[in-house]
């Protein structure tokens, strides 16, 4: 199996990111989305082959036109990464709540409900 | 432009939690080293905590204690402290965040928000791709030891 490029790699970089953020809503033509940048075209070519490596854009040919589209599917495998990283915070909320728990028991005795 | 409004949504977190605890009993949990330590680690970790000198500039330094042997050091400094209300630190070993932890009086109940703040897109993307990466080497080698224990 062929390594596809990391979508990790792929959207870690601010100009990656915001082509993704132009073309989320519609596909935009390859030079209007270079004339957004104050790079040359050349890097903004670049830019799109690492991300469409990454399978977060496609380019589709129209005569002369270059279409670039966003695939956002891809970007729920990293959706799902953040919220396990989340998981790991949630759960010390957890520990924090079972914790209180025993403070109150010590604190107040077992009336739970009639202090 | 859009994304100036949404300027820090790529390398945040935020949670909330209603804890059914008066708000001073969460603040006494959070604020004392000695509650702290036995709720902070990971299930299986345990806390030492050095040093927890909780005023604006204040140090606080605590290991967690990994179930391996393995110890982590924790570095950071107290930016903000407001008594019953708020708490913010800046985590200053690897990986960098700021972190802030807001209590709201409810009665009997207190409303938790806890947000934590990364330097850059990148370090938080870094963080969640390790994370992942531990995650998934944690599972393999939880997968080599049942593996094992069957060949015996």
């Amino acid at each position: 199996m062929i390594a596809r490029r990391d979508v990790y790699q792929a959207i870690a970089d601010p100009t990656r990111r915001t082509i993704i953020d132009m073309i989320a809503a519609q596909p935009q033509n390859v030079n209007a989305i270079a004339e957004k940048f104050d790079v040359t075209r050349q890097a903004i070519s670049l830019h799109l082959k690492v991300l469409t490596e990454a399978g977060l854009v496609t380019v589709t040919k129209k005569g002369r036109d270059h279409f670039c589209e966003a695939q956002l599917d891809q970007l729920c495998e990293v959706s799902a990464w953040v919220d396990q990283y989340r998981q790991h915070w949630e759960r010390k909320i957890d520990a924090l709540e079972t914790y209180l728990e025993k403070l109150k028991k010590e604190k107040y005795g077992n009336q739970n409900d009639g202090y | 432009m859009e994304t100036k409004m949404m300027d820090t949504k790529d390398r945040e977190l935020l949670m909330t939690r209603k804890l059914n605890a008066p708000v001073a009993l969460v603040w006494e949990a959070w604020s004392n080293s000695a509650h702290i330590a036995s709720w902070w680690g990971p299930n299986d970790f345990t806390t030492t905590i050095s040093k927890m000198d909780l005023r604006p500039g204040g140090e606080w330094n605590l290991v967690m204690h990994g179930p391996d042997g393995t110890d982590y050091d924790n570095k950071s400094i107290f930016r903000e402290v407001v008594p019953l209300k708020k708490i913010v630190y800046e985590h200053l070993s690897y990986p960098s965040f700021l972190t802030t932890v807001e209590f709201e009086d409810l009665g009997e109940q207190t409303l938790l928000k806890w947000h934590m703040l990364f330097e850059s897109a990148e370090v938080f993307l870094q963080v969640v791709k390790t994370y992942k990466a531990d995650k998934g080497l944690e599972q393999n080698v939880e997968k080599l030891e049942v593996y094992l224990s069957k060949m015996k």
